[in-house]
């Protein structure tokens, strides 16, 4: 290969062979993402206009026909209603407690590293184990959150944390809130670190109050970090599965499925993977739509600014 | 706000807010660490004392026993190397594809780049769940359902977006000019990259290294939708043999947890502060 001859000088064959080496650089990611990632769309998408049978060889196509089947599904209302509920709850809460807690770490106090590194445990457990903790601690008959509220006298008998499937879900909902803190916290802790302390110096020396720093100063500064950390949280809360699988598996009756749960039962369990098809392309433009909607609509709001 | 060497007494007004911070940081620290809490001492319990109408909090008395009974009741020994190996195996392909994909995106121009980095971002809005029967499909074609390597592209796959975004985002922020110096004395593009680029990008690279690893190591949904041959599960999977339709064996699920968690959460401490300034680099530098 020429190695220090100006691109000018370079012969064809060389010019050649410098226009196709960015594709040689990314060919083995862009196979492995093809493989493993794209035809995997590409299938869902034609199974979801397909008419499949039970063992997953496509029949023909149908048009919308899974579509109508799944949406005129009696269940899917309320699946429908649950993935928006459990999306939201957890988005949102769990913005809003990681960025106070972001808040507090950010103060010099003793023992700062230590409660950092605890606060980092939920996030780096697998899901599957918080959630199987959380099962056993609001157990009703075993449950050591009981036990530890009656043996401190708080409670006199123990309490069903879990009467209804509502309530089962708001639990789902906690852990989820639970888990996902720790990502938004370190999200907006790398943005508070790169801000400028003598803003903060100059805004005090012309009066600002606690609060006018906050909003004035603090929050458009994370902006950033908060666009990207909520962005990835939508995709990852609206997409989760283990949390609500291990702790109900959707049931009863559908009272705590999302979209996930509920496509994963069809294909799996039931042998509907058409249908299945057709919620994963519905999950998938409702995500789609809310990211872009969320992204175009924070930065274009920057942009003003 | 810095809080070094008290010079003037605090007004009554900053202890009662400095009490109160404490107050805060250690609730947190307490809720947090409640499930690994009881996680524990429920591992060290009988199965008569979990179940028993009297509860108890602290086990009466700590039955070690049951982290060693959990490698002769479950295949946990199993559990651990496929973990171990679908984890590595992950973190190789993700990391051999990954480095030069970046590298191109950060250092290059060519036609499709915006194209590249827009199915990227828009890979992640596909969770492997959401794409599982078309992944099963993938894996009947190529023969890897129930095993291992099935899992190892998959996982690898997947955390391909995270790392191309969080090694682009380090390599731009390397000055290519030590790069260009190389160019001249003579290396190559692939030299100058070895040798110049990522001995500098070392801490970056190890921070997406372990983050991958992490990722495929608590991966559960495609092993529980692709594995069945119980020898071939990962320890996420795995332990939850003992999480029974009849009967949920507490103590040894617990105790299989908890050697499912501690090395990623060591290996997490660790990386905990480059990780999120390489979101933040890779997520800025648009």
């Amino acid at each position: 290969m020429s190695k220090k001859a100006p691109a000018a000088g370079l012969s064809p064959r060389g010019r050649a062979l410098r226009k196709i080496e960015p594709y040689i650089w990314i060919a083995p990611s862009v196979i492995l993402m093809a493989v493993f990632i794209l035809v995997p769309i590409i299938s869902v998408f034609q199974m979801s206009m397909s008419d499949v049978s039970k063992a997953g060889k496509i029949k023909g196509f149908n048009g919308i026909a899974n579509f109508t089947k799944v949406i005129n599904g009696s269940a899917f209302g309320l699946v429908l209603k649950n993935t928006i509920v459990w999306t939201v709850a957890v988005v949102v809460l769990s913005t809003i407690l990681g960025f106070v807690l972001a808040l507090i770490l950010n103060n010099q106090f003793r023992g700062r590293k230590a409660a950092r590194a605890i606060v980092v445990f939920p996030w780096a457990t697998t899901l599957v184990v918080q959630a199987s903790a959380w099962n056993f601690i609001i157990n009703k008959d075993y449950g050591t959150l009981n036990t530890l509220l009656l043996k401190l006298g708080i409670i006199k008998e123990a309490v069903n944390w879990t009467p209804t499937p509502e309530a089962y879900f708001a639990w789902e909902i906690a852990c989820g809130i639970f888990v996902t803190i720790p990502f938004v916290c370190f999200c907006v802790l790398s943005g508070l670190q790169s801000i400028d302390t003598t803003y903060y110096e100059a805004a005090t020396v012309d009066g600002a109050n606690y609060w006018q720093k906050l909003f004035k100063i603090t929050l458009p500064l994370v902006k950033s970090s908060l666009t990207v950390s909520t962005v990835l949280n939508i995709i990852y809360v609206f997409n989760s599965f283990p949390i609500i699988w291990t702790m109900t598996k959707g049931d009863p009756a559908n009272h705590t499925d999302t979209l996930v749960t509920y496509l994963y039962k069809l294909a799996f369990y039931n042998g509907r993977q058409g249908e299945a098809a057709a919620v994963s392309v519905i999950g998938f433009i409702i995500l789609l739509v809310c990211a872009s909607v969320y992204m175009v609509y924070t930065l274009r709001k920057g942009d003003d600014e | 706000m810095n809080g070094s060497a008290v010079k003037k007494p605090m007004s009554p007004q900053k202890i009662a807010l400095r009490v109160l911070l404490y107050v805060v940081v250690i609730a947190v620290c307490v809720v947090t660490l409640y499930p690994y809490f009881a996680m524990l001492c429920t591992a060290l319990k009988g199965r008569g004392e979990i179940f028993s109408a009297e509860g108890t909090v602290l086990p009466i008395k700590a039955l070690w026993s049951n982290f060693i009974d959990i490698w002769s009741r479950a295949p946990m020994a199993k559990y651990l190397v496929n973990s171990i190996l679908i984890a590595g195996g992950s973190t190789a392909i993700a990391m051999l594809c990954g480095i030069p994909a970046a590298y191109a995106l950060a250092r290059m121009r060519f036609k499709g780049q915006t194209a590249f980095l827009g199915f990227i971002i828009v890979s992640q809005m596909f969770a492997p769940v959401v794409l599982l029967i078309g992944i099963y499909k993938v894996m009947l074609s190529l023969g890897m359902t129930d095993s291992i390597w099935g899992l190892v592209f998959i996982n690898a796959a997947f955390n391909q977006a995270f790392t191309i975004w969080l090694l682009r985002g380090t390599f731009m922020g390397i000055s290519s000019e030590m790069e260009q110096a190389a160019t001249i004395d003579g290396c190559n593009r692939l030299q100058s990259m070895l040798r110049v680029l990522l001995p500098v990008a070392a801490p970056g690279i190890v921070t997406t290294l372990i983050f991958i690893f992490i990722n495929a190591w608590n991966e559960y949904t495609v092993a529980l939708c692709l594995i069945s041959t119980d020898v071939y599960k990962p320890l996420t999977v795995g332990i939850n043999i003992f999480n029974g339709y009849n009967m949920i064996e507490w103590q040894y699920l617990f105790a299989a947890s908890i050697f499912a968690i501690i090395p990623v959460v060591i290996l997490f401490m660790g990386i905990e502060k480059n990780l999120v300034s390489g979101l933040a680099a890779g997520g800025v530098k648009g």
